[in-house]
This record gives structure tokens, C-alpha cells and sequence, in this order.
């Protein structure tokens, strides 16, 4: 057996559902993750009216067609499945779970499927085949890495995304992402954390004070300035939980002097539709877009986020105006840019720690965002080391695909979905392991604590923000230091140790 | 007999290998015009190329991505396909048929080349098939038809094989020629209905799947009306 299988008492810790029977029997659906209450009749029917459905107003039947038409069932995916790895059930190889969808596919939209049906009188779907295709699809993190095994050329990380889509055009979709979503299109505070703007704008003012505390340069996070190179979206739960990276980000443009700003109107780039409904992810992007217009900002810019960063990048010109919609741009390309043009100076003394680099899946997968960010780290961190594999054919961290935002699936993505991912974090011997995903960061420090390893976990710009330099002209005497040095002889703030070092 | 075989490897091999060609033509061409279509919707028509010429590449001329994972696997498999591509092609005896029959002509592969490289298909295509039968991922996801077509594109393989290099009697001879020349007859008419379409479609799959993810713009609005959720709660 595979030393990456995991052993029954963790499996059976992995797979305890935390549903009370009189709910699953209520929903009539055996699901380990929380779903809203729902209508249960006739869901085959429903199932396929809305399938019939997505299959006329979009894409997808060019591929499914496609794939139907040359489905190999090589098996050499279930070597790039972090999930089929820990706990080798076929069920999660990923070849099987697209076949679940392709089969209702080739049996209820395909003339032959239709005639076979006929005459056999039977492949029907089923309430339960729809129960497995509920409990398999959400097994899946969507990370896209077998599709980079088939030798075919199957994207199952595509089919995934179909078939969640489907499922919750019929009501099944994960409490966690259906409440935030409502929270984001429908709420008074427009974002995925109910955070009103007041509350945002303190916070802004107090990661400012505190950045002015200890950088004496006064950084500034701008609000609602028309007219900015860059309009941030930041998915909103940094606001609440990553302020170090915020004030990273904050710090790289005090030190560059472009102009950016957050728009109050709408701020945050979480878009969960991505992990589960096109509809949804389309309304969210088009919020996106109509702020920046309304502050006429010239580029989009997505804070630390994967999915967020994706789909802002490919969607943008899908919804938004195609060749004509805002530029978007991750804040890793903008803090490598920025360095590269010699305008961000790090100090490569600050970070002694043996660091790693964990690729977002949505940054590496289609090679996208792979090189820039290990470009910088290695200019300033010099106990810079690499995890194999890495870039475009890194291992999830167990949390893609929205997981990450259930809490009742944290044993599952801790034990199973983070197992490969543990491993590769323990060989590595790291003692910060870098990941610039607001998903990845929360998956991956929950994995961390879960399996017991020795290593903390921060954003790229935690480390920018500890290691920036700032220019003498942008350094402020502060009253007290000023004081304080008239005092005791002590010299101008200006020729501290970041001073000195220029 | 004879007059079987003569039919076989004449009229119906004709028919067949048409019927093989038009069906590839027609999937290829469902293929590109639904593609098209998806191309002609899409709200963003920038396509990644690099990408997709690169990754298409990796499967094509598989010699680097392959060996990374199931390296025995995959030696097996590559093998397998090569022969299976090479073999028929560039037989003496087959060449001799079309320039008989049609009258054309191609340089054969010398005697040993083919008779080793037959040999080595065989083997491989045997390997593949205990492959799928003990490795418990493959043995998992294999269905009927995995199986069946290991076995019908051994059959061609081992009636040529045995009839080229062995002493055998003419009736036995004449009968596994006839099961040779009808399994490749049988192989060619179903190509284009069954998986063994990969070898035309395989190469496009890349594209396809960038494709894919190039949505048509308004589907929100339009799938709503469909599906009678026009202002409906999210
Ligand atoms: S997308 Fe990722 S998690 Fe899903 S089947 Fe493929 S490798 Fe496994």
C-alpha cells in the first residue's frame, strides 16, 4: 500500500458526518457538508430540465461531446489526485467522478444514449445516482491537476464545475458558499463577510496607524479616489484576518507612489461562483467591473487571492465588454513588476527563516503566475527553499474548489485533502511556508495544526512588508522621536537601521 | 473460403475502411463546428495558443510528461500504439494489396523490423490487458469494452503474426487469414463509433478544453428565463 493511503482511524475520522439523521432524512441527501433545506421531489426531472437547459444557453456541450467520444479510462489520473492518493476508493479517481456526469450525458442527451435507453428500458437517473454525484463532486477540490495526466486531455476539474453547477440550479449546494454568496449579491453590506464600510474604513485607519508606528512612513490605504491606476479587490475576509498582507500591499505602493485605491462601493473579490454556479459567478464579476468604471480606474487589481485572481482574469472579458474590459492584474505581477523595475527595495537580511513557496492552484495550473513570486522571494529570503512537486504541477493544499469555506469538512480536508500536501511541507523542512491565497492560507494553517507541523504560514507580502526599505524622503520624524532624541541624543528616525542601510 | 476471404479483404474492406474514414470526418467535423459555434459565442476570444500548443506537444510526441508518472505503464502503452500505427502501415503484404488493389505504393518494412515489431505489439497489448485486469485503479474503471477492444486489436495482430511466420496447413491458414482480414475489417468499421476515435480527436483536446472555458456572455440572463428564475433569491 501507498504510504500516502490514509490509515482507517484517520479515514474514519475524515468521513464522520456531523448531520443529525433527521436531516439527512429531511433532505433526503447524504452529504458530509451542510446544504440548506431544499425541495427533495422529483429531483431526477429537475436535474435534467436544468441540464437540458445549461446545455442551450452555454458551451458545455461542445465538450461533452468531445469527451464522450474518446474517454479512455486509462486510470493514470488517479496518480495526479491528491484525493484518490489518501484514500484510494476509486470512487475519487477522477476519471470515475467525470463519469458519472458524462454517463447521464451520453444516456439523456445523446441520440444513441436515447435509443440504448429505449430499448433497454433501463440508465435512468436516479435520486441515488444523483446522491453520488452530490457527495463525489464536492470530494473534489477542482484543483485541475489530473487533467494535466490524461493523455486525452480530459479536464475533469471542468466537469466538476458542470456538475456543481447543475447541482445547484436544483438546491444542493453547500450552506457555506449559498450564505455568503446572499451576503455578497443580495445583503446591505454587498460583500461575503457582512463587513459595512464604517467598519472597513476603521480598520484601514488602524493598519495605517499601526504601519506609521512601526515604519515611520505614512502609508496610506486610499479610498474612493477616481481617476487611480489601480482599483483593489481584496477577497474581504483579509480585512479580517490578514492584516500583515494588506499592509504589505499597502507598503509596496507607499514605496512606488502609483496611485491605487479601495472602492467603498464594492471591495470584495471573493466570487464563489466559480466553485459552483456560472450565474453567480457572472453577477459577481459584473460588480467588480461597475466599480471600477464608477472610479474609473484603469486596471483591476486582485489582492492575494487564487480563485478571485482567476476568475477576474478570464471572466472579466467574458462578462465585462470583452476586448474592451478593464485590464486585470494580480498584486503578485504588480509587486514583481515593480521590482524588476528597480522601485521596491528589500532588505535581505530581515528573513533568516527557512521559507517555501505553495502555489495556488489557480495561479500555477495554467502557468500563469509561477516564476515572479519565487523571483522576489529569493532576492530577499535566504533560506529559500523549493517543494516538489511545484509550479504548474503543485499539489492542492486540500482546500480548492470552496472546501476551504466549510467548516464541517475540516477533518476531511485536513486528513485526506491535505495529506499529500503534509507530506510535502514536511519533507521540505520549512519553517514559514508562503502562500499568497486567502483559501490556501486558512486550509493550509488549519492542515498545519491538524497534522502537527513545525511551521507558521503568512502571505507573500507578510514577508514584503517586514523586509521593504523606504526611500529617506518617505521616512517622518515622529513628534515623540524627535523629542525622545533631543533627549537623549539619539539621532533622527531618518538614519535608523532601514535608513542606514540605503 | 476463398471466395470469403476475397470478399473480405475486397468489397468489405473497402466499405469498411470508408465508413472509417467518413465517420472521422464526420466527428472531426461535429468537433470543429461545435467549436466554432463555441468560438462565435464566447465573450472573450482571446486564446491561450502557447499553452495549448505546448501541452498538446507533451501528448503528441509523448516523451517527457509520460514518464513522470506509471513510467512501465506508459513504456507499455507507447509501444503499443506504435506498432499498432506502424505495423499495419508499412507491412510488405499490405502494401502489395494497395498497389494491387488501388495502386499505390509505399516503402515496406523489412522482414525482421516487422515480424519484431509485431512480435512487440503483441506483448505489449497482452501486458496492457493484465495491466487492466490486476492494477486495482485500471481493473476499477475498466468497463466491457476496455477489454474487448484489447482483444479485438490482438486478434488482427496474432492471425498475421502466426500466418506470416509459421508452418501451417493451407485450410488453417486460409481460415485464420480469414479471421485476420475480418477482425481488421471489424476494427476499422468501428473506429469512429467507439473510443478508438482519440486517434483523430486527441490532438484537438487542448483546444477544446481552453474552449470550454471561454463562457458566452448573458447566460445568467438567459438561463434564468428558461428555467422561470427571473428574480428568484440567489
Ligand atoms: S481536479 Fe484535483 S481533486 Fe478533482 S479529481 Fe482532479 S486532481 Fe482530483
Amino acid at each position: 500500500m501507498r504510504t500516502t493511503v490514509v490509515t482507517d482511524e484517520e479515514r474514519k475520522k475524515a468521513l464522520a458526518s456531523t448531520k443529525k439523521p433527521e436531516v439527512v432524512e429531511r433532505q433526503k441527501l447524504n452529504v458530509r457538508y451542510h446544504v440548506e433545506d431544499c425541495d427533495v421531489n422529483d429531483r431526477p426531472r429537475r436535474f435534467l430540465e436544468v441540464f437540458a437547459a445549461i446545455l442551450k444557453h452555454s458551451n458545455y456541450k461542445m465538450v461533452l461531446d468531445h469527451f464522450i467520444r474518446m474517454t479512455g479510462r486509462c486510470s493514470r489520473c488517479a496518480v495526479a489526485c491528491h484525493i484518490y492518493q489518501a484514500t484510494d476508493d476509486p470512487k475519487d479517481i477522477p476519471c470515475y467522478r467525470s463519469g458519472l456526469l458524462l454517463d447521464v450525458y451520453r444516456r439523456h442527451f445523446t441520440m444513441g444514449g436515447l435509443l440504448k435507453g429505449r430499448i433497454s428500458g433501463g440508465g435512468y437517473l436516479t435520486d441515488e445516482k444523483i446522491q453520488e454525484v452530490a457527495e463525489s463532486f464536492w470530494n473534489c477540490t477542482a484543483c485541475r491537476r489530473c487533467a494535466l495526466e490524461c493523455p486525452l486531455g480530459l479536464d475533469h476539474g471542468l466537469i466538476t464545475h458542470l456538475g456543481r453547477y447543475i447541482l445547484s440550479e436544483i438546491g444542493i449546494v453547500p450552506r457555506a458558499l449559498a450564505v455568503s454568496v446572499r451576503a455578497q449579491l443580495e445583503g446591505p453590506f454587498h460583500n461575503t463577510s457582512a463587513v459595512p464600510v464604517p467598519a472597513l474604513k476603521d480598520t484601514l485607519e488602524f493598519l495605517e496607524d499601526d504601519m506609521f508606528e512601526e515604519k515611520s512612513v505614512e502609508i496610506k490605504f486610499p479610498t474612493d479616489v477616481e481617476g487611480s491606476d489601480y482599483v483593489f479587490f481584496a477577497p474581504v475576509s483579509d480585512y479580517l484576518m490578514e492584516a500583515d498582507s494588506l499592509m504589505g500591499i499597502a507598503a509596496v505602493f507607499a514605496a512606488t507612489g502609483d496611485s491605487w485605491t479601495i472602492g467603498t462601493g464594492y471591495f470584495d473579490a471573493i466570487n464563489y461562483g466559480l466553485f459552483y454556479n456560472d450565474r453567480i459567478l457572472e453577477r459577481v464579476i459584473k460588480n467588480v467591473d461597475q466599480e471600477t468604471r464608477r472610479l474609473k480606474g484603469k486596471h483591476v487589481l486582485i489582492g492575494e487571492c487564487g480563485h478571485a485572481s482567476r476568475v477576474a482574469k478570464n471572466f472579466m472579458p467574458t462578462y465585462c465588454g470583452g476586448e474592451d474590459s478593464v485590464p486585470v492584474i494580480n498584486i503578485l505581477e504588480y509587486t514583481y513588476k515593480v521590482w524588476k523595475e528597480g522601485r521596491l527595495n528589500l532588505n535581505p537580511d530581515v528573513i533568516t527563516e527557512k521559507i517555501a513557496y505553495h502555489d495556488p492552484c489557480n495561479f500555477a495550473r495554467n502557468r500563469w503566475i509561477v516564476n515572479q513570486p519565487r523571483e522576489v522571494l529569493r532576492s530577499f529570503c535566504k533560506n529559500y527553499v523549493e517543494m516538489t512537486p511545484a509550479g504548474e504541477d503543485n499539489i492542492c493544499c486540500g482546500g480548492g474548489g470552496g472546501a476551504v469555506s466549510m467548516d464541517e469538512l475540516r477533518p476531511y480536508r485536513t486528513t485526506i485533502g491535505g495529506k499529500l500536501k503534509a507530506e510535502q511541507i514536511r519533507k521540505s523542512g520549512c519553517e514559514i511556508l508562503v502562500a499568497p491565497c486567502a483559501n490556501c492560507k486558512k486550509q493550509l494553517r488549519e492542515l498545519v495544526e491538524d497534522q502537527g507541523l513545525d511551521c507558521r504560514v503568512v502571505g507573500f507580502h507578510d514577508l514584503v512588508y517586514k523586509a521593504i526599505k523606504f526611500d529617506d524622503s518617505l521616512l517622518v520624524r515622529k513628534e515623540e522621536e524627535v523629542t525622545a532624541g533631543q533627549n537623549n541624543g539619539l539621532s533622527d528616525p531618518r538614519d535608523s537601521s532601514e535608513g542606514k542601510e540605503k | 473460403m476463398g471466395f470469403l476471404l476475397q470478399f473480405a479483404r475486397g468489397p468489405l474492406f473497402r466499405l469498411c475502411f470508408i465508413i472509417m474514414l467518413l465517420g472521422l470526418a464526420r466527428i472531426l467535423f461535429l468537433d470543429f463546428w461545435g467549436a466554432q459555434k463555441v468560438y462565435r459565442r464566447a465573450g472573450d476570444k482571446k486564446m491561450p495558443w502557447r499553452l495549448i500548443a505546448s501541452r498538446t506537444f507533451e501528448w503528441v510526441f509523448p516523451v517527457k510528461r509520460v514518464f513522470r508518472n506509471r513510467q512501465v505503464y506508459s513504456f507499455f502503452s507507447i509501444l503499443f500504439h506504435i506498432g499498432l500505427i506502424i505495423v499495419p502501415v508499412f507491412l510488405f503484404a499490405h502494401i502489395s494489396l494497395w498497389k494491387s488493389s488501388v495502386g499505390i505504393s509505399w516503402p515496406a518494412l523489412p522482414y525482421w523490423w516487422a515480424f519484431w515489431l509485431t512480435a512487440a505489439t503483441i506483448v505489449f497489448a497482452t501486458l496492457m490487458l493484465v495491466e487492466r485486469l490486476v492494477v486495482k485503479s485500471i481493473h476499477s474503471l475498466s468497463r466491457g469494452q476496455d477489454y474487448l477492444w484489447l482483444l479485438l486489436l490482438l486478434l488482427p495482430f496474432v492471425t498475421g503474426f502466426v500466418c506470416a511466420n509459421l508452418n501451417i496447413s493451407a485450410g488453417v491458414y486460409q481460415f485464420l487469414m480469414l479471421v485476420h482480414v475480418l477482425s481488421g475489417d471489424l476494427i476499422f468499421f468501428m473506429t469512429p463509433f467507439t473510443k478508438i476515435a482519440h486517434c483523430v480527436l486527441a490532438p484537438f483536446s487542448q483546444v477544446i478544453d481552453a474552449l470550454a472555458w471561454k463562457f458566452p456572455p448573458k447566460t445568467d440572463e438567459d438561463i434564468c428565463a428558461t428555467l422561470s428564475k427571473k428574480g428568484a433569491p440567489v
